[in-house]
């Protein structure tokens, strides 16, 4: 029955993540540098779910993230030459690149990804009473 | 011993179920961890040909008929049965042969756009009705235990 938990919390574990992801898109919604300080909008995010078969039994599998990649989607340009990070030279002189990254898009896959995390906590529940319920033979 | 003693009862049919249950319950958890999964198929235990089995299982036992090598209780009946006589059915299927999953053939209703077909709802619904007949098998067991305990201990 140990199995089905670990199955579970694989699953939890990769919401989580994708939900941290959504959270960090949001955050940097109006980020016009990167790590190092250096003017480049941030690109949104996204989690890659794959099957995991080392979590598992009976032939059921869990899931693992295969990796955190990056959209490469155009940015979006906005004209404010005062601003520091405005770009000097060529056909977007004056423009600042803002990350392109939908609020409505990113607040659907947040619902989608705690609606997914509750239905897993749902299962885990399950597991929990149907273990209790083998062991009440016992007592 | 304990194989004849369990005989009178049906804890063997209870416990098939009960691992059934138990196995069926880790794929359907696997099906709710992938629902996000890209181009996950839905996976499933061949339960119609579990109920058939539990048909012919329960047909056999209350013909009379010697158990087979799946309704024999631990090692130690095994080799108790065989000492008597090799009293157990070689050539049935066992329920080890229900517990793999399988991928369910994609529904030509439910497909969704990441080609999955794993239907939330549909697989919570599974999970619930397996969940009670896990429970019903479990409590109907326990009470068949206390029975064997009353008897054992010749006193109410």
């Amino acid at each position: 029955m140990f199995a089905a938990l670990d199955i579970s919390a694989s699953a939890l574990v990769a919401q989580r993540l994708r939900l941290t992801t959504i959270s960090g898109n949001l955050a940097n919604m109006m980020t016009t540098r990167n790590e190092l300080g250096e003017p480049e909008p941030y690109q949104p995010r996204f989690v890659v779910f794959q099957v995991d078969p080392s979590v598992g039994a009976f032939g059921a599998s869990g899931v693992r993230v295969a990796g955190i990649e990056r959209d490469p989607v155009e940015p979006i340009y906005k004209y404010e030459p005062n601003h520091p990070d405005a770009i000097k030279t060529g056909p977007y002189a004056g423009f600042v690149a803002y990350p392109n990254i939908n609020m409505m898009t990113e607040f659907t896959d947040a619902l989608l990804a705690a609606r997914a995390y509750e239905a897993n906590l749902g299962a885990v529940e399950i597991t929990k009473d149907m273990t209790q319920q083998t062991l009440r033979i016992l007592a | 011993m304990f194989a004849y003693l369990f005989q009178a009862t049906t804890i063997p049919t209870l416990e098939q179920v009960v691992r059934f249950t138990q196995a069926r319950h880790h794929v359907l958890a696997g099906n709710l961890a992938n629902i996000d999964t890209p181009g996950y198929q839905v996976r499933d235990l061949p339960v119609e040909e579990f109920r058939n089995y539990l048909r012919e299982f329960i047909a056999r036992r209350q013909s009379g008929l010697p158990p087979a090598g799946s309704e024999v209780l631990s090692p130690g009946d095994l080799a108790y049965l065989q000492h008597a006589g090799g009293a157990f059915l070689p050539g049935t299927k066992r329920l080890e042969h229900f517990l793999r999953a399988q991928t369910v053939e994609p529904s030509p209703t439910v497909l969704f756009h990441d080609w999955t077909n794993c239907s939330l709802e549909h697989q919570v619904t599974e999970m619930v009705k397996n969940h009670l007949l896990h429970n019903t098998a479990m409590a109907i067991m326990a009470s068949q235990f206390r029975q064997l305990q009353t008897a054992i201990a010749e006193h109410l």
